[in-house]
């Protein structure tokens, strides 16, 4: 079965059309990336599958569930158990490490020894376990980038959502960032849906590539095939 | 309505009168010359005070706003105390510089000159607002080729000419509605004949008529500024690289400017100070003060704590309701917080009572919630406003965060929403307490037996009451609003700002 299935989705976003009839699968434990320019919709597709937005035409799946439809949203993004890291990472500044982490764990009435557990494991797994009391404006911007990832993962969501996570860090620390995901990606299997406007970070992340222009899907393939196609 | 049925009687008496036509052109001349003058000298000290290197800026601005803190009517009774014909200075330069003075404070020159110092830090505090929304880069790109007066006049002006023009808009409409002053001075406008009708006469038909103008001149005022300005005004986003906005060096004329603002707020704004302090230092006046209004003071400190925090909570909502459009109306919400805030206190005074003065809603009008209820109509857009603000600068990312997290709405308000925009619902509060103890003319109005506050027990000693016990009273109710308000604003903001970090 398919994790997301996104069926004809037109959306209009500030009197625009900025994604046009688009249809997209996503198989779990896919690493799937949305490569394009700026404007071309790929945060909008984000934004949709996390219930941010509803589309005016098409529907969109997860796990087989209808979560939104012609406009209306059926499952709002509390209800859809999706994790997501934004472009800002809006780590929360008036919470610690530990209380990002912990806040979707109470919303979703986890134990408190079980929720220890997890935010002990979920430190221990992105190698922040000495910071869990420092407050995000503590931190540099690669241990904010590690927060942001474990306060998504530990909710142990269906998918994962990135928005350009990187794009504000150099290359040598968006080199090593980018291998900490795969590694978390393959010890935990989650399915992974990250846009980014960067080759090179899509080609290092993803094993199939979106490549989207004028909210339109261009090209849908493998690594290889994208780079043969942005090639050409 | 007359026995029941509806009447154009008393509107038609309206349309005919020529006192009428007469008091609505005393209404329209004292606004318009408030919002010249504030304008006239509010746009350069808001730009000296927000944009140069003027020493003491931050005391300045405390300074200038302090007129507008207090009720405007205050300000009169200490101009009175100084230029009335037994005022302190016709006892130290003779009766015929008294006659002059006392003929110059009682009509329009004196009116104006009192409300353009309680009106003054409006276009002063949304002149410096808008310079800060100002892009620094785009006076930075002016500065290659011109002088800081060339980029005033060709780039920043320009720029902030919706803020300067909204200030213009609110100093209109407030002048438009007060009657404190105009009453005091024995000036003849609208809302004086509204409230007198009432109070006076207790003829409510006339009263109710009278006030309908007032709505109708505040509705077409706030339709322009919808129409023109609302989408350039609406949202006060400080520029992102507001840390380093470039500041004007004044050089060689810093000390002159300094000098002249100095002198400027020892004129406008210390002196009737002192002279209310001068006139009431007298420890019989402020035991009489005490013994005669203790009680109202009590009850003012009492309902503004009230008041406040309802203020805050009700103006946190609308404000997160306008701010995130969620809900479809939120448009409707903004326009009656303002058209409400922009209103006459004595035509809400009317409103309320024609609504709750029923055998069935004693509960409320026999009670202070008729005060609270008329607090929260007038002030409302106040809190809402600076919630807006407050939570513009919040990113919409923290509470998708949260969203995404698996919180509801709930807990997203109480655990995200409310400890990011902390220190603007502090502000809220304050704003709200200093304008419910500040309030005159809807309390006036609506207070039952036994529940004024100190600006209305003030209003009424000031028939039979002595010079220094009025002057005692004023004083007291100006210690009530500024420590409070001072002292929560200095302990709390810092905490706030430690607990951010």
């Amino acid at each position: 079965m398919k994790i997301l299935r996104m069926n004809s989705v037109t959306k209009f976003y500030e009197g625009t059309r900025a994604l046009k009839d688009l249809s997209l699968e996503v198989s779990e434990s896919e690493r799937i990336v949305i490569l394009g320019p700026s404007g071309c919709g790929k945060t909008t597709i984000l934004r949709l599958v996390a219930g941010f937005m509803a589309p005016e035409e098409g529907s969109i799946f997860i796990s087989g569930q209808l979560v939104s439809q012609d406009g209306h949203i059926i499952l709002t993004p509390e209800q859809r158990n999706l994790g997501m890291v934004f472009q800002d990472l809006a780590l929360w500044p008036h919470l610690s490490v530990k209380g990002n982490i912990a806040f979707g764990l109470k919303a979703k009435g986890v134990q408190k020894q079980e929720r220890e557990t997890r935010i002990h494991n979920i430190l221990q797994m992105v190698g922040m376990e000495g910071y869990s009391k420092r407050k995000p404006d503590e931190l540099s911007g690669g241990q904010q980038q590690r927060v942001a990832l474990a306060r998504a993962l530990v909710l142990r969501p269906r998918i994962l959502l990135m928005d350009e996570p990187l794009s504000s860090l150099d290359l040598e620390l968006n080199i090593r960032l980018r291998e900490e995901i795969l590694r978390l990606q393959e010890e935990l299997g989650f399915t992974l849906l990250y846009v980014t406007h960067d080759r090179e970070e899509a080609f290092g992340i993803a094993n199939r590539v979106v490549i989207l222009s004028k909210g339109r899907v261009e090209f849908d393939g493998t690594v290889d095939a994208a780079r043969a196609h942005l090639t050409q | 309505m007359a026995e029941g049925r509806f009447s154009l009687e008393a509107y038609e008496g309206i349309l005919t009168s020529h006192r009428q036509w007469t008091l609505m052109g005393h209404s329209m001349a004292l606004s318009f010359w408030v919002m010249l003058l504030t304008t006239i000298v509010g746009v350069p000290l808001g730009v000296l005070l927000g944009k140069t290197n003027l020493p003491l800026r931050r005391f300045f601005i405390f300074l200038f706003v302090i007129p507008l803190l207090i009720p405007p009517y205050i300000t009169a009774v200490s101009w009175f105390d100084l230029l009335g014909r037994e005022g302190l200075l016709s006892r130290l330069i003779g009766p015929s510089f008294a006659g002059m003075s006392s003929r110059f404070l009682f009509g329009l020159p004196g009116c104006v000159a009192i409300l353009f110092t309680t009106f003054l830090p409006i276009p002063i505090l949304l002149t410096m607002v808008f310079l800060r929304t100002v892009n620094p880069r785009l006076e930075e790109a002016g500065k290659l080729v011109s002088g800081w007066r060339g980029i005033l006049k060709g780039i920043t002006i320009p720029l902030i000419l919706p803020g300067i023009l909204l200030a213009a808009m609110l100093t209109f409409i407030l002048s438009f509605g007060e009657f404190g002053v105009s009453n005091f001075l024995r000036y003849g406008v609208f809302p004086v004949e509204s409230f007198t009708q009432f109070s006076a006469f207790y003829n409510f038909k006339a009263a109710t008529a009278a006030a309908v103008p007032l709505v109708l001149v505040t509705f077409v005022v706030l339709l322009s500024e919808a129409g023109f300005l609302r989408e350039k005004t609406f949202r006060l986003r400080p520029s992102a690289e507001t840390e380093d906005l470039p500041l004007i060096a004044l050089g060689t004329s810093r000390n002159g400017l300094f000098v002249l603002v100095t002198l400027f707020g020892f004129f406008l704004v210390i002196v009737p100070i002192l002279v209310l302090i001068v006139q009431s230092a007298n420890i019989q006046a402020y035991a009489e003060a005490l013994s005669r209004a203790g009680d109202s003071l009590l009850r003012s400190l009492f309902y503004a704590v009230i008041g406040a925090t309802s203020l805050t909570l009700f103006g946190f909502f609308s404000g997160y309701l306008i701010q995130t459009k969620t809900f479809r109306y939120w448009r409707a919400i903004d326009f009656t917080t303002i058209f409400l805030f922009a209103l006459p206190g004595t035509v809400i005074g009317i409103g309320l009572i024609s609504l709750w003065n029923t055998p069935y809603t004693n509960f409320i009008y026999g009670t202070l919630w008729i005060i609270i209820l008329g607090y929260l109509a007038k002030y409302t857009a106040l809190t809402s406003r600076i919630t807006v603000n407050q939570l513009t600068q919040i990113s919409p990312a923290m509470e998708e965060a949260a969203q995404v997290a698996g919180a509801g709405w709930f807990r997203r308000l109480i655990f995200i929403i409310i400890p990011l925009a902390r220190r603007g619902l502090l502000a809220g509060w304050i704003v709200g307490y200093i304008f419910s103890l500040r309030d005159t003319a809807i309390t006036m109005l609506v207070y039952p037996a036994g529940h004024d506050t100190l600006p209305v027990r003030i209003f009424t000693l000031m028939a039979n009451g002595s010079a220094q016990l009025i002057a005692a009273l004023c004083v007291m109710l100006i210690l009530a609003t500024l420590l409070p308000a001072g002292i929560l604003w200095l302990i709390a903001n810092p905490l706030l700002r430690k607990a951010k970090r």
